[in-house]
């Protein structure tokens, strides 16, 4: 259903559904488990879904620190050096290509 | 936000998933993947779409949309870049601020939008510059999108020159910095914020509140948004709050690290050795893609198929789509709509033929613009390390029977 924000007598625009917050649907994305996972939950969620991880298509060790290097140094993610290792080690398991 | 459980192995309720099978190891451009499952989850004010992330959200477009020159709000594609979006914003107290080296800064609601300017409207195509993505290989960083990251519609708002006009822009300035109302969840994180050349704005760049005749919807950056005409959508800030105007150039991840390709003719390197310099992507190539039939798709024999598409570039104009159904050694011209949506807008294409073969055809589409650039056969599609600007001719495979 359509709320009527205001009304505007020179627009018959119909109007956007926010006279309230909207829900956005939470995921849950089929996650791989294994050593290194409480890390990942712990420093990576609280900004994007496990998607963006699942969605990259598998890649090399190179390519996963270079992905977590750009979460801290350019995002500003603080995550632990020690953490930061044992991420970059799970993701390439899980989501690795071989190289 | 509530804290969620995720140590729940749920299902996996239709989200987008890679699977390895679907990656093989050549190192040749290939056709982007199609046929991604649709979600069955559907987020506000939208259809099910191709689900990528729910945080930030990622809605790409099933196929089936480029039968259509205008494609409909609840089937438009979604990209953001940070977690944090108000899920409400009071258009009552909304503002934009035109601030920075201006003579007089001020700060405008949306009804003095709607009425204290002249009112404008374009149809222009939206596209992510990632859009095809899945096409290269070796797999590129980032999500790897069908060709779905595209929409077109049509944009009602203000000029963003209006705008700057009525606030007086000083001497000096020379660069224009936007920024939305989305945040990242920690306070250092860079804003996503664009920063335009005064050299590349026009008339036709506007802040826009409609979108096909309704509000603008609350994904797609409700209540109003940049529109650019020509320009890959990196460029579109969404939940538009803030235009600074200033007389430097601020180094900010997104414009300096994120959507850039190599600095050279071709905008290609490879894997190994990466180009030293780059670029921001900027205006977008010719590219068509076909809506109908879709991969796979079963065609009665002797039966009359009409092909339909869409075609588009950065505002020169689409001169003509070819069709090939002989891998692409002979070309017929397809039939273009009138083209009066204008130079921003998809241009639909449609071509009629009766297949007279039994087992696969192999549809291809090739849009020529009115420079004479063409769409590159996907083989010819060089590498960047981004996965940018893929344009290669869509090709659609049906079987007769």
């Amino acid at each position: 259903m359509k709320k009527l924000l205001l009304l505007l007598a020179f627009s018959t625009a119909m109007f956007a559904q926010v006279s309230k917050a909207v829900e956005v649907p939470y995921i849950s994305y089929e996650i791989k488990m294994g050593k290194g996972f409480d890390e990942v939950n712990a420093n990576c969620l609280m900004c994007h879904s496990f998607g963006y991880i699942t969605n990259q298509g598998p890649q090399s060790r190179a390519f996963w620190k270079a992905k977590v290097d750009k979460m801290i140094t350019h995002f500003k993610a603080p995550i632990a050096k020690s953490d930061a290792k044992i991420i970059v080690n799970y993701l390439s398991k899980h989501y690795g290509n071989g190289k | 936000m509530k804290r969620r459980d995720f140590f729940k192995t749920a299902a996996v309720m239709g989200a987008a998933t890679v699977g390895s099978s679907a990656f093989g190891s050549e190192t040749t451009t290939r056709q982007p993947i199609d046929n991604r499952p649709i979600s069955k989850i559907n987020f506000p004010e939208k259809r099910p779409m191709i689900t990528y992330s729910d945080r930030p959200p990622l809605l790409e477009a099933p196929r089936e949309t480029f039968t259509q020159t205008i494609t409909p709000n609840d089937q438009f594609f979604v990209r953001w870049h940070l977690p944090e979006i108000p899920t409400y914003n009071d258009t009552d107290k909304f503002t934009i601020s035109i601030n920075g080296l201006v003579k007089t800064p001020y700060q405008i609601t949306l009804k003095q939008l709607k009425e204290d300017f002249e009112q404008v409207e374009v149809t222009a195509v939206m596209q992510c510059g990632g859009n095809s993505r899945s096409a290269f290989q070796p797999i590129t960083g980032g999500i790897q999108w069908g060709s779905g990251a595209m929409g077109c519609a049509k944009w009602k708002g203000v000029r963003l020159s209006d705008l700057l006009h009525r606030a007086g822009l000083q001497k000096e300035s020379e660069w224009i910095g936007f920024n939305g109302l989305d945040n990242a969840a920690y306070y250092k994180t860079p804003n996503f914020v664009r920063e335009l050349h005064l050299s590349e704005l026009d008339d036709h760049v506007i802040v826009a509140y409609e979108m096909n005749g309704e509000d603008l919807p609350y994904l797609n950056g409700y209540p109003v948004r940049l529109v650019l005409p020509g320009y890959y959508s990196d460029s579109w800030v969404k939940m538009l709050s803030n235009i600074t105007v200033t007389d430097k150039y601020k180094n900010l991840f997104f414009m300096d690290v994120a959507y850039r390709v190599p600095d050279n003719e071709t905008e290609s390197e490879t894997p190994e050795h990466k180009y030293k310099t780059t670029k921001p992507i900027t205006t977008m190539n010719v590219k068509s893609v076909i809506g109908f039939p879709a991969n796979g798709e079963t065609v009665a024999y002797g039966s009359q198929l009409v092909v339909r598409g869409v075609a588009f570039d950065s505002g020169i104009g689409i001169k003509d789509v070819f069709i090939s159904l002989d891998d692409g050694k002979t070309w017929e011209a397809a039939i273009l709509d009138d083209g009066k949506a204008g130079r921003y807008a998809y241009r639909g294409f449609r071509y009629s033929f009766k297949p007279e073969t039994y087992g696969e055809v192999r549809i291809m589409a090739k849009a020529v613009d009115k420079l004479g650039n063409e769409q590159p056969l996907t083989k010819d599609v060089k590498w960047n390390h981004g996965g940018y600007k893929f344009n290669g001719i869509d090709v659609v495979t049906i079987k007769i029977a």
